[in-house]
């Protein structure tokens, strides 16, 4: 570390630990930026399925009468377009755009967790590849992409239709959920020295409240979908009204993701065009504070708003006028970011190019959908254009003007640095003009042929009713549409091929992304930067030769390891230093065996299943061998003449955090349960005679005893481990009490009668299998520190392993009580 | 993360977590007074409108007199945000004192 | 609504444009004057008045008490059986209405989720399994309209269609029962 390397040595140095080598190794990586690449590359593939799908839907409605396809193949059509736009598209694109992006924007050289980046980005290839496959097979979903029960329960849908959308989705959004806990972690942990929370690009507030939305957002689906596959495959009644089950739960827990969801895709891209427009405008941006404010206030009044997709189901007018005041007051954190985007280019000397097209595209598109979404948010109008082609307007309205347009933006924006070459134009403008003109008379149109009285999902129409030329001519746009989509690639690959290279950020950018080599090295920076102004003010083209020769932080190799910087997630000051894992197959095993677990449920081999679960587990424990020390190492240098120790010695580190946050995901999906209970409880028909489950008293309370007195020992292991005396006790109690805790849920659940007879016996069934499930959770995380701590990883300093066993007891013992309570509400004994 | 910085932070998502948890409060109001037949169910929604607004009043009157760089940017966007909040507890719960509760 | 989504989308676009053409006085509206004037003081009384306005309308529309006709529709895939106040029950897709008066029909299903709807005649609602939902609706004069289902409900989706056939209200009480007004 003496003695600085020439900047060729140093990449030399850094490259041979970061680089991911090709041929079948290229499996094995866990880089950011190959992995973001993936992402969307794959996201693109999905893109083209779903647009050939709706160019099927287009063909079929062109005319009435049409004989092109049949029902069966027609629903199974749309419900496929949908589902592969929303999930196999629109969420994997944002992830893998924030993947890629996140580290080079904050000034770091990976995400915090780069296995969990490939294990996700394998859940959803293999998910996702399970759903095309049943679509070649010809048994897609097809009961619409939400899924509506009864009409998706194994009655009206006998066959593996339904499983193939449960079990498929819930695959991929495994990968939506690793990939926002890490976006999350990494965005207040993981950003060079110096930038503060008030100092990131704005970029990283969207992609924060995006990440925390979708922790919270994607377990009530998760959940719907485990309670539905339950139903189908084991008959649990909790959507069947004639025994105590209720459709409407489903509409309710879809929704509670579905509507957030909607914002979760609008908010990154919203985060491109507040990074792009002052770009053009040549000015910062206008209002930072005030559009941080409206990301929260939209982060948050986007759950206020997912009855306003049941208007029409009977709920009374006072529930009604809460969510239609909620979706209405949404416009105003929207029109906050519209006009600061607008002042930020009439106060700026602005600039054309093919990005600001896109922009324009988006503002024109994006406003009209704004607006009719205002229309639909009143319940009078709304009963009216409910499930109507307005409402199919509106909804592409929204979602390609608000989202498909920025990215395009985005894509010609920064696939320079992807590709280290720019656009070659020529293409780029026709291509624009092709998708805005074809994109508004395919979907304007709709919005009349929708008020004229034409619902969404019908095969065919007759041809007396005047929606004739007006579906024809959508169609006719709708091929216009996929001209200029097939242009842009064209376009793509062009600037692949023939892009003129060009030195350092050709667009004059301020942000970090551009202070590195492009096309981007495995690294990213061989050394990081210290900030110490918005990070959105820096100059790239002089700061990335400085950080190229190493005078920023970590400008060094140091024992092969791959490292980065941690800061506090408030200040910016630097707390420690990261070690990332090294490339490794692990990721893709622990995919294929979970992919193993959702095949055998597929296929009806529930006996396979345990055994999957067990190999996943088994393989998830592998993970964390290769990671921490066996002697406490204290401070190191890290360049600049500072020092810091490493994440194993934190008690602010990632790994820490990161099970915080997937507690916070668990406790959603766990209080989405209990109100979902509640909800039967209230709402459903048929509970007046309900039959009680058995749930014994005594039982119940040694359940929970022994619950919290696992959290309460691992507790204690972990205060004593802080005070450098021995843990050994305190964790080998908690494995002890969660196992007994475990034994004794099981006992209730195997004597609480039979929980197909009514969904009261199914709630509680299910509430209890949970408890069991995290008691059982709780023992194998104690277990797992014990081992660690006796392979000599655990010390006073290096205490992550006795903290992370107290969380999840803890949590256990917590969920014990709520779950036990739930157990004896339902049985009648609260 | 000093205390002002924690403050900061939590004052930001503050306004908000209020309104989430009154709307649930109000929306479960609700549908239990239907369910349950409640005699006074107005006047327990227009009381609980009330309730819900006395936190969301008391935190949009809050400012955090902050020094330094991060903290001062965050707390005005905490008031901001929860003026916001407060606006917008009044007009989404405002329906409570009025609209059919039942039909 | 049309024309002031027009207005507010003419006003966008408006502005958008003269951020490029670079008129002097746009360039030295404020930051605060962009954000509180369009966030705020623009979209504000606009929303508040639409959603009070639709709240008071929707209160209207509500079926309060209970008008003298009821129609019971319950639907099936992939057909609509309607019954009336004088006990008569009617499969086949036709609904028999009065003129000019408001009629309640409760909608049940006997198996998915359905929706009633008669465009030329209101909303819609949905029919829920286990749930009886009602809606309000009055045709002004006798005549022939169409409904149809507006909640994907399978294969037959597409052909869940019915005939409504308004009578003046003599005819229809002396046909299905119910007292004229």
């Amino acid at each position: 570390m003496t003695g600085k390397p020439s900047p060729v040595r140093l990449h030399k140095d850094l490259e041979t630990i970061w680089k991911t080598p090709p041929g079948i190794a290229r499996l094995s990586s866990v880089n950011h930026t190959i992995l973001g690449k993936r992402f969307m590359l794959l996201a693109l593939i999905f893109f083209a399925i779903g647009g050939f799908l709706s160019m099927l839907i287009r063909a079929q409605l062109a005319t009435p009468h049409s004989a092109f396809v049949g029902p069966e193949i027609y629903n199974q059509i749309f419900t496929m377009h949908g589902t592969v736009m929303m999930f196999l598209f629109a969420i994997p694109m944002l992830e893998g755009f924030a993947i890629y992006m996140l580290p080079k924007l904050l000034g770091a050289r990976d995400l915090a967790f780069p296995r969990v980046t490939a294990y996700g980005f394998w859940c959803y290839f293999f998910g996702g590849s399970i759903l095309v496959i049943a679509m070649l097979a010809g048994v897609a979903p097809d009961s619409g992409w939400f899924m509506y029960t009864p009409l998706s329960s194994r009655p009206y849908t006998a066959g593996i239709n339904a499983d193939v959308w449960l079990l498929g989705i819930t695959f991929v959004e495994i990968s939506a959920v690793t990939a926002a806990i890490e976006i999350f972690v990494s965005i207040l942990k993981l950003r060079a020295p110096g930038m503060s929370l008030a100092r990131m690009p704005l970029m990283a507030w969207y992609m924060l409240v995006t990440a925390g939305m979708m922790i919270v957002g994607f377990p009530p689906l998760i959940l719907g979908s485990i309670l539905l596959e339950l139903e189908r495959a084991f008959d649990l009644p909790f959507f069947d009204p004639t025994r105590g089950g209720d459709s409407l739960l489903w509409q309710h827990l879809f929704w509670l993701f579905g509507h957030p969801e909607v914002y979760i895709i609008f908010l990154p891209a919203a985060g491109v065009l507040s990074t792009i427009i002052p770009v053009f405008a040549q000015r910062q941006i206008l209002g930072y504070r005030a559009i941080i404010a409206a990301i929260v206030a939209m982060g948050f009044l986007s759950f206020g708003l997912w009855v306003h997709h049941m208007f029409t189901v009977g709920i009374p007018h006072l529930a009604l006028a809460f969510f239609s005041a909620a979706s209405a007051l949404v416009a105003i954190p929207t029109a906050i970011q519209i006009f600061a985007w607008i002042g930020t280019l009439a106060s700026g000397r602005p600039r054309w190019d093919i990005p600001m097209l896109y922009v324009f595209g988006f503002f024109f598109v994006f406003v009209i959908g704004g607006l009719t979404g205002v229309m639909l948010a009143m319940v009078p109008f709304n009963t009216q254009a409910h499930d109507s082609y307005f409402v199919v307007a509106h909804l592409h309205y929204v979602l390609v003007g608000g989202f498909v347009f920025p990215m395009l933006a985005g894509l010609y924006h920064w696939l320079p640095h992807i590709t280290g070459r720019q656009s070659v134009y020529r293409l780029s403008i026709p291509a624009f003009w092709l998708i805005f003109i074809g994109f508004n008379v395919t979907f304007f149109l709709m919005h009349l042929t929708g008020l004229m009285g034409m619902p969404r999902r019908i095969s065919t129409y007759p041809s007396n009713w005047g929606w004739d030329w007006l579906n024809l001519l959508s169609s006719v746009g709708g091929f216009i549409l996929t001209m200029g989509f097939s242009l842009v690639l064209v376009d793509m690959i062009l600037q692949f091929r023939f892009g003129r290279r060009f030195r350092r950020d050709p667009w004059r950018a301020q942000t970090l992304e551009w202070a590195m080599p492009t096309p981007p090295t495995d690294y990213n920076f061989a050394s990081l930067p210290r900030v110490d102004m918005r990070a959105d003010a820096i100059e790239p083209a002089p700061l990335g030769p400085v950080l190229a020769s190493g005078e920023g932080y970590l400008g060094f190799a140091r024992n092969n390891q791959q490292e980065t910087l941690a800061v506090d997630m408030m200040t910016g000051v630097i707390e420690h230093i990261v070690i990332l894992p090294r490339r490794t197959y692990l990721p893709l095993w622990t995919a294929l065996a979970t992919g193993g677990f959702f095949v055998s449920l597929l296929l009806g081999h529930y006996w396979l299943a345990p055994f999957f679960a067990l190999l996943v587990t088994g393989l998830i424990l592998l993970w964390p061998a290769s990671l921490g020390f066996r002697e406490d190492q204290g401070p190191v240098p890290i360049g600049r003449g500072e020092t810091a120790p490493f994440d194993a010695e934190s008690t602010s580190n990632a790994a820490i955090l990161a099970n915080r946050t997937a507690l916070v995901t668990n406790a959603t999906l766990f209080s989405s349960l209990l109100f979902g209970g509640l909800f039967l409880i209230v709402v459903a028909p048929n509970w007046d005679s309900a039959p009680a489950p058995l749930v014994p008293v005594w039982l119940s309370i040694l359940a929970v005893l022994a619950a919290v007195a696992g959290g309460a020992s691992a507790f204690f292991a972990r205060a004593t481990n802080r005070a450098g005396g021995a843990v050994t006790g305190g964790l080998a109690g908690a494995v002890l009490a969660q196992g007994i805790a475990t034994a004794a849920f099981l006992a209730i659940m195997a004597g609480m009668g039979n929980p197909t007879a009514h969904a009261s016996i199914a709630i509680a069934f299910v509430t209890l299998g949970y408890c069991a499930l995290h008691s059982a959770i709780g023992a194998v995380i104690a277990g797992h520190a014990l081992w660690r701590k006796h392979q000599g990883y655990v010390s006073a300093r290096r205490a992550t392993d006795p903290e992370l066993a107290f969380l999840w007891n803890g949590y256990a013992g917590i969920t014990a009580v709520f779950g036990a309570a739930m157990a004896l509400l339902l049985g009648g004994i609260l | 993360m000093s205390a002002g910085d924690r403050r900061a932070l939590i004052l930001l998502i503050a306004g908000f977590t209020a309104w989430s948890f009154g709307f649930v409060l109000l929306y479960g109001l609700q549908a239990l007074g239907c369910a349950y037949d409640w005699p006074a169910h107005r006047a327990i929604l227009i009381a609980a409108y009330i309730v819900t607004l006395a936190p969301l009043a008391w935190l949009s009157l809050i400012k955090v007199r902050a020094e330094g760089e991060p903290a001062s940017v965050l707390a005005l966007s905490a008031l901001w945000a929860n003026r916001a909040a407060l606006a917008a507890g009044v007009l989404t719960f405002f329906p409570a004192t009025f609209a059919s509760a039942c039909i | 609504m049309l024309f002031g989504s027009i207005l507010l989308f003419a006003l966008v676009m408006v502005l958008f444009a003269l951020a490029y053409i670079r008129t002097g006085w746009i360039s030295r509206i404020t930051p605060t004057q962009w954000i509180v004037g369009g966030g705020l003081v623009l979209p504000i009384p606009v929303l508040v008045l639409l959603t009070g306005t639709a709240l008071v309308l929707g209160e209207q529309l509500l079926p309060h008490g209970r008008t003298p006709v009821t129609i019971e529709a319950h639907a099936a895939r992939w057909n609509w059986t309607f019954s009336y106040p004088g006990g008569t029950t009617q499969a086949g897709d036709v609904l028999h209405m009065p003129a000019g008066q408001p009629v309640d029909i409760l909608v049940t299903t006997e198996d998915v989720i359905h929706a009633f709807w008669v465009p030329r005649l209101g909303g819609k609602i949905d029919a829920i399994p286990g749930h009886t939902n009602t809606i309000r609706l009055e045709a002004d004069r006798p005549g022939i309209y169409w409904g149809q289902c507006a909640e994907y409900c399978g294969i037959g989706h597409d052909i869940m269609r019915f005939r409504v056939e308004v009578h003046s209200a003599e005819d229809f009480a002396a046909r299905f029962g119910g007292e004229a007004r």
